[in-house]
């Protein structure tokens, strides 16, 4: 069964059609909020969060975009209202243990960390979101403002100065 | 995913942005082999799907509740007002009186009747 035959089953209540596609897509949405949250703890419980809004709002979904684009708006937005009731200081205290925690994964694998994950952590999510959607991801600008409410031209230049931000703290801890 | 796209979004980029978006994709992809994702059984989707079912029908039975007895209220004292009647508003608040613990009653048992399934 495609896609558009579970879409339109779920829709219309069916429980399998609706677990399949949250099952086919389940892996997608961790590493999506895993890319943006660099937390994997915190990308697991937006997944679920995401998972149960997608239950409740599946009627809502009008198709014009593709399903995972779809969950990745609701992830995105979730994202975004957690971040704001989070307080800034203790939200960066839990990015760093989780980094540290990551850092720790990546030594028993025997793996060379990547500093620009140190400094995509540094850079504020409203930046590094739309730097994982367009140039990882490869949606458009305008897609990628859909997703986060914003306008087009915010998008393009967030990209445009994170990307620049990104390469010069690469470069002063290339130096140091 | 649409790393194709991304290939050629990076094209329109100068030399040092695309070492940069090199660089990002590299570290997000090394991201994703140090925490490897294991999909749930289709089971726990639906067992989840279901329970979200029922919360979300007794949230809109509640709902639908409380938006009526607030309708009822004010029709009440509308009625009351208008026709110099206080004693449909007392009808009203009699009914209401009635139902509501019966309302509250029957939603008090569900939360028992699970509770003793989740002590067994």
């Amino acid at each position: 069964m495609d896609e558009k035959d579970l879409i339109r089953k779920a829709k219309k209540g069916d429980t399998l059609a609706l677990s399949t596609l949250l099952q086919q897509n389940y892996s997608f949405l961790v590493r999506y909020l895993m890319k943006v949250t660099l937390h994997p703890q915190n990308a697991e419980d937006l997944t679920q969060e995401t998972m149960l809004k997608c239950i409740e709002k599946i009627q809502l979904y009008n198709g014009e975009s593709k399903f995972s684009s779809w969950l990745i708006t609701i992830a995105t937005n979730l994202f975004i209202d957690q971040q704001r009731r989070k307080k800034r200081e203790k939200n960066w205290q839990k990015q760093q243990q989780a980094l540290r925690k990551m850092k720790w994964n990546a030594a028993n694998r025997n793996e060379e960390w990547t500093d620009v994950l140190d400094v995509l952590a540094q850079i504020n999510e409203d930046i590094r979101m739309p730097i994982v959607l367009k140039h990882y991801y490869g949606y458009s600008y305008e897609e990628i403002g859909k997703m986060m409410g914003i306008a087009e031209g915010t998008v393009k230049s967030r990209v445009s100065n994170g990307l620049k931000r990104v390469r010069k703290e690469l470069a002063e801890l290339e130096g140091e | 995913m649409k790393e194709n796209d991304s290939r050629n979004s990076n094209s329109l980029l100068d030399d040092e942005d695309e070492l940069t978006v090199k660089q990002i994709i590299n570290g997000l992809e090394k991201l994703d082999q140090w925490n490897p994702v294991s999909t749930p059984d289709l089971q726990l989707f639906q067992q989840n799907v279901e329970l979200e079912k029922n919360r979300i029908r007794k949230k809109q039975w509640k709902d639908l509740l409380t938006f009526i007895s607030v309708a009822v209220f004010v029709l009440s004292v509308v009625i009351a007002i208008v026709y110099h009647e206080p004693i449909f508003y007392l009808y009203f608040q009699l009914v209401g009186i009635i139902l509501l613990p019966l309302a509250f009653n029957k939603t008090r048992k569900k939360v028992r009747n699970e509770d003793l399934q989740q002590s067994k």
